[in-house]
């Protein structure tokens, strides 16, 4: 019984030496980890039907959604200056001073011809200063 | 199987007292997504920080805007001297950009103070010219405008707005003698396909630039229908573009259709008020000096000397006492890159670096050189070119209220890590 008791002892303390020594020569080897992950938030495009005429023509220039900050004023940022361009205009820009966003809603205008409304122009430049500016963005 | 799951039991336990599994902790690796927006401080990153998005005849590109479309190219791109089409970047201006053109009966019409006017099909591009080949750097006006401080508005361009491509077709020079230039005209000016929802004769109708007729590089303009050997890419300009080696893009118009000899200079915003530059040394002024109104202005022409480090990125550790191989591009508007330096000492001493084959003037040129980080810790590269003119790039910063000429040395930091 106690001869049985010394030989497992034995063996098991060999086993821990060797796991002990393993475990220390490649401590630094971690396992792959994974994290679960979502597929196809960009989509492979599938190729094009061609045909041998005049016309080269491409597929339609993708116009992602854009979120824009809740707020008023929003709807006449979506309205007027959605005319032109898309919204990512804006929440591409760095936090702006409050006089540079009124500055470039007044170029819209005046250079470019927007011709939004006085009342809609303030509302769209307050919009902007609310959410956009060096003390606002978030 | 009670005393295995003991003894694993037991090796569990040893685990937290085994230096080494400190690994665990290394969480930083897994993937984030970028910022979704930077400032009021410098852009820190290379690119720009928009989402990567596929549009037509692209691989994924960093989207800055969709409509119109302005999408930045990923710095890997540049560890090739010629920019791949479908990752070369793209900035039209009008949302009105054309998805079809019908070659049946698009022309490309020569017109405005010209004896003979013309209108030519692409088929007459191409077999009534010789076709010449040029290899030339494109770069937006705005290139790295993220950089500025105080931030400016306009596209927040990283460091990929630009490509470097092998461009082939027609010289401006041959088309112009086929309709002759009437005595007394002053420029050329040059429509694209672009259009936009704004009323006439405003610049959110059309897009439109010129070039003076005495410039010397109308001599070397030409009116590509290649791009690295194959037909343009509709975003970057199908069925040809305007090539003006050296100068920015922003003469280099898309979809080129109306080459119009002008008899009086052209006054219209994009050539009278938007893209000019200080007339300054280097282009650079102070928001204060704005203010004053008396900062005299150019229209931008050529682009000035620059140089990058492309790989390695610094996304991951190096390793010390191992050379490693640096690569990067330069290029100069003004004329042919002579040495492209690397310092490892903060600008203090520089050393030469290996310049790859030369393509021209105008092309990007590769550098190469070899690095070996002594020992652990956190190191920062810099990388100053010097074109055959003299321009040396300098570390001082520029401003100006466009966001144009960004050219200051770049840096690279790298973390190196322990080996032992």
């Amino acid at each position: 019984m106690s001869a049985y008791t010394t030989k497992t002892r034995k063996t098991l303390l060999i086993v821990l030496a060797v796991i002990a020594i393993g475990t220390l020569a490649f401590a630094d080897l971690k396992k792959g980890e994974y994290v679960p992950s979502q597929l196809g938030s960009l989509q492979q495009p599938a190729s094009p039907q061609l045909s041998p005429d005049a016309n080269f023509a491409v597929s339609a220039y993708p116009i992602p959604a854009i979120e824009l900050a809740p707020g008023d004023g929003v709807q006449e940022v979506r309205t007027y200056c959605n005319t032109c361009h898309s919204p990512r205009y804006i929440t591409m820009q760095p936090p702006l001073p409050p006089a540079s966003w009124e500055a470039e809603v007044n170029k819209m205008n005046k250079a470019f011809g927007a011709n939004i409304p006085d009342e809609e122009s303030h509302k769209i430049i307050s919009y902007l200063q609310a959410h956009y500016a060096t003390d606002t963005r978030r | 199987m009670l005393s295995r799951m003991g003894i694993a039991g037991v090796a569990w336990g040893l685990v937290p007292w085994t230096k080494g599994f400190s690994a665990f902790a290394q969480d930083q690796n897994s993937e984030k997504a970028i910022e979704s927006f930077t400032g009021p401080g410098p852009n820190p990153h290379w690119n720009s920080i928009g989402p990567y998005i596929s549009e037509p005849q692209k691989a994924p590109l960093i989207l800055l805007t969709d409509r119109p479309v302005q999408l930045e190219t990923p710095r890997e791109y540049f560890r090739q001297v010629f920019t791949p089409n479908d990752a070369f970047y793209v900035r039209w201006h009008l949302s009105g950009i054309p998805n079809a053109v019908d070659l049946k009966k698009w022309k490309l019409h020569i017109e405005g103070n010209v004896k003979r006017p013309e209108a030519l099909s692409l088929d007459d591009i191409i077999r009534n010219f010789k076709p010449v080949s040029v290899a030339a750097t494109n770069q937006c006006s705005g290139n790295s405008r993220s950089r500025l401080q105080p931030r400016v508005a306009g596209a927040q361009w990283g460091n990929g707005a630009m490509g470097n491509a092998m461009w082939t077709g027609v010289p401006l020079k041959e088309l112009l003698e086929t309709t002759g230039v009437k005595d007394g005209s002053v420029q050329v000016q040059f429509q694209g396909l672009e259009t936009g929802p704004g009323p006439n004769g405003l610049p959110s109708n059309l897009f439109l630039k010129s070039l003076d007729l005495s410039n010397e590089v109308i001599d070397e303009c030409i009116v590509a229908y290649l791009m690295n050997g194959e037909p343009l890419p509709m975003l970057n300009g199908f069925p040809i573009r305007l090539v003006v080696p050296g100068y920015f893009a922003t003469y280099w118009t898309k979809c080129l259709t109306w080459i119009r000899v002008l008899a009086t200079s052209d006054e219209n915003f994009w050539m009278k008020t938007g893209y000019r530059i200080p007339d300054k040394p280097r282009g650079t002024t102070t928001p204060e000096e704005v203010k004053t109104g008396n900062v005299k202005t150019l229209p931008i022409g050529r682009f000035p000397v620059r140089s990058f480090i492309v790989s390695p990125d610094g996304d991951s550790k190096l390793i010390p006492g191992v050379a490693i191989s640096l690569n990067g591009i330069a290029f100069s508007g003004y004329g042919r890159v002579a040495r492209v330096e690397i310092s490892a000492d903060d600008g203090k001493t520089w050393n030469l670096t290996k310049l790859g084959e030369d393509f021209g003037p105008y092309s990007f040129r590769a550098w190469s050189s070899s690095w070996t980080p002594k020992s652990a810790g956190r190191y920062s590269l810099a990388v100053r070119a010097t074109d055959n003119k003299n321009n040396v790039q300098l570390d001082e910063p520029i401003w100006n209220p466009g966001g144009y000429l960004w050219n200051r040395i770049e840096r690279q930091e790298y973390v190196v890590g322990e080996a032992s």
